[in-house]
């Protein structure tokens, strides 16, 4: 057999994307189950605030209607439930009971390749949720109300992106402690869906009692959709705009790094 | 490179909390050969294939050392990685993707020309008779020809150094011999082999050298021949649910048969087989089994025939 030379080992930029790659590959075979339920779960969603809980609503919201309130921030928080399950439940069967990493840690890749690969694989696929949300959105608008600001809310999907990549640290770091794969369910009733109703999504962080508000300044999801609702216009100072991005920042290189550390040691003995 | 050994290991440890997976363990695998480890469940097998790849790494210690092709896993993982390939314990095939899917994704992994990932598939395909299967999904294929899928995956980018991990557990006989025979042939063209078993045959159909491995540490190593001709007699004396009585029998021996008893058996061993048949003439047929001895005899002489707790 031919002799390979080692020091033609796939570089850095190469080795991420074919993580990336192995799991857009692995999602898409089945594109019809895993790619149409982000486009009807916002439907699902419209109708039934829209037909039914909104008409009780009438009073406005910084200048919007309840349910153009509301449309806006469910644009980032798709990437958020997305990441979150991906990088929990997806990475833990990956790990324990499918063994895939098993199979690509034989390939020349690194384990911090793997883990980061994952991060960006989740960022992705927030982009992708953030997007059919905005699809629908933009479709429900053309035919009918207009529920969300054209063009600021093409945005979506990059908002969509980071905050997936802020949800899937977060998650990493989480599966790096969970023994069994029931552990989760605290995180998931316990953080996330907590997040969804307190974080500004479904009403303002201002109606929330005043010594409970900062918390809400804890917790990742407020400033992505703090963000988003800035982009599409709504009343924000620079300052809160530098906040929220450094936040955001700070969030996944730090979370990220702990994630990577500690996810390191149980695919490395 | 200089040195004609793939591999050297150099007094390398590995604990886990307070358990000593792998304890000083040395062994150097030449280029071109294929080495063996073998050992009861537990014995540090796994974990010692798993530092070569840096899916573990080892304990620290100034005089430990592994290089492999001249690279230590602890740091140049991405060069060992590249130029060898890996058949794990388990078959972990992506389940949602057919056997030609599988195989051009993980091609990506080595940063493979498309044409070039197409034109090797196909020729694994073959060398390892999956050809048929191509478009076969993986929940369809029998036991065998996962383990088979996987061995052509571990080939892809032609590796100098091959590990598998109990490449035949579970198998039948008749593919465990196909296996065999390709490993065999990989060999013939260069590729260096390092497998664990527990499997005495396959240990003496394939290696060169076998080093056994017991609680960590290694109790023998030599080629399969070397050790049944120095560690074990020649002939063995079988009595399975033994009713004789052991004192009359152990009369009519020679002082040159070594008697070891194990549950409702006793096994007779002996380099004189004349010893051992004057002893079965006094047994009803059916009730003994006179044989040559194997490596199973040696295995279990060295690493004993009790079970531990890791068993």
């Amino acid at each position: 057999m031919k002799s390979n030379d080692p020091l033609l080992y796939p570089p850095l930029g190469h080795r991420l994307f074919s993580v990336w790659y192995r799991h857009m590959r692995v999602y898409t075979q089945h594109i019809v189950s895993n790619g149409f339920p982000p486009f009807l779960e916002p439907l699902i969603f419209l109708a039934g605030i829209g037909l039914g809980l909104g008409q009780y609503i009438t009073e406005d919201i910084g200048g919007r209607t309840y349910l153009e309130f509301l449309a806006i921030g469910l644009l980032v928080t798709a990437s958020m439930w997305t990441a979150s399950f991906e990088c929990t439940f997806g990475t833990f069967i990956r790990l324990e009971f499918q063994k895939v990493y098993d199979g690509m840690l034989a390939a020349p890749i690194t384990a911090n390749d793997l883990i980061i690969g994952e991060i960006f694989w989740a960022g992705s696929k927030g982009f992708f949720f953030s997007f059919a949300v905005l699809t629908v959105m933009c479709v429900v608008s053309i035919f009918g109300n207009v529920i969300v600001p054209l063009p600021q809310a093409l945005s979506a999907p990059l908002i969509g992106f980071v905050n997936g990549m802020m949800f899937a640290s977060l998650g990493l770091l989480v599966t790096s402690f969970v023994k069994t794969i029931n552990h989760f369910n605290f995180f998931m009733t316990g953080l996330i869906s907590p997040m969804f109703f307190f974080s500004g999504v479904v009403f303002e962080i201002d109606r929330l009692p005043k010594n409970i508000q900062p918390i809400a300044e804890i917790v990742p999801l407020t400033h992505s959709v703090r963000l988003m609702r800035s982009i599409c216009g709504d009343d924000s100072t620079l300052l809160t705009n530098v906040w929220d991005v450094t936040y955001i920042v700070v969030f996944i290189l730090v979370v990220g790094y702990f994630a990577v550390r500690r996810l390191k040691k149980r695919l490395i003995l | 490179m200089t040195n004609s050994s793939v591999i050297q290991v150099q007094n390398v440890s590995k604990t886990f909390g307070t358990l000593r997976a792998v304890y000083g363990l040395s062994f150097e695998v030449p280029e071109r050969s294929c080495f063996g480890f073998l050992g009861p469940n537990g014995a540090g097998k796994t974990t010692m294939m798993k530092m070569l790849y840096a899916r573990a790494l080892r304990d620290r210690g100034h005089e430990s050392r592994i290089s492999v092709f001249g690279y230590d896993p602890a740091h140049q993982e991405l060069q060992i990685k590249y130029l060898s390939g890996v058949v794990p314990q388990e078959d972990n095939l992506d389940e949602e993707l057919n056997v030609l899917q599988n195989l051009l994704l993980f091609a990506r992994f080595y940063n493979m020309p498309p044409t070039k990932a197409r034109q090797r598939v196909e020729e694994l395909l073959d060398f390892l008779e999956l050809a048929e299967k191509r478009n076969e999904l993986i929940r369809n294929l029998s036991g065998g020809m996962k383990r088979r899928l996987v061995i052509a995956r571990a080939l892809l980018n032609q590796p100098r150094l091959l590990i598998l991990d109990e490449p035949t557990t579970g198998l039948d006989p008749q593919v465990r011999h196909v296996i065999w025979d390709k490993l065999r042939q990989l060999k013939r063209q260069g590729t260096t082999l390092l497998l664990t078993t527990h499997y005495m045959e396959e240990a003496f159909a394939l290696c060169d050298t076998i080093l056994i491995l017991h609680q960590g540490k290694k109790i023998l190593q030599g080629p399969p021949k070397q050790l049944l001709a120095e560690h074990i007699e020649q002939y063995v004396l079988e009595l399975t649910e033994h009713e004789a009585n052991t004192e009359t029998l152990r009369s009519r021996l020679s002082d040159n048969v070594r008697i070891d008893p194990s549950g409702q058996t006793i096994r007779f061993y002996s380099n004189e087989i004349e010893a051992l048949k004057s002893v079965a003439d006094h047994l009803p047929a059916g009730q003994y089994y006179l044989r040559q001895s194997n490596l199973e005899d040696v295995f279990l002489k060295t690493t004993g025939r009790t079970l531990n707790e890791k068993q």
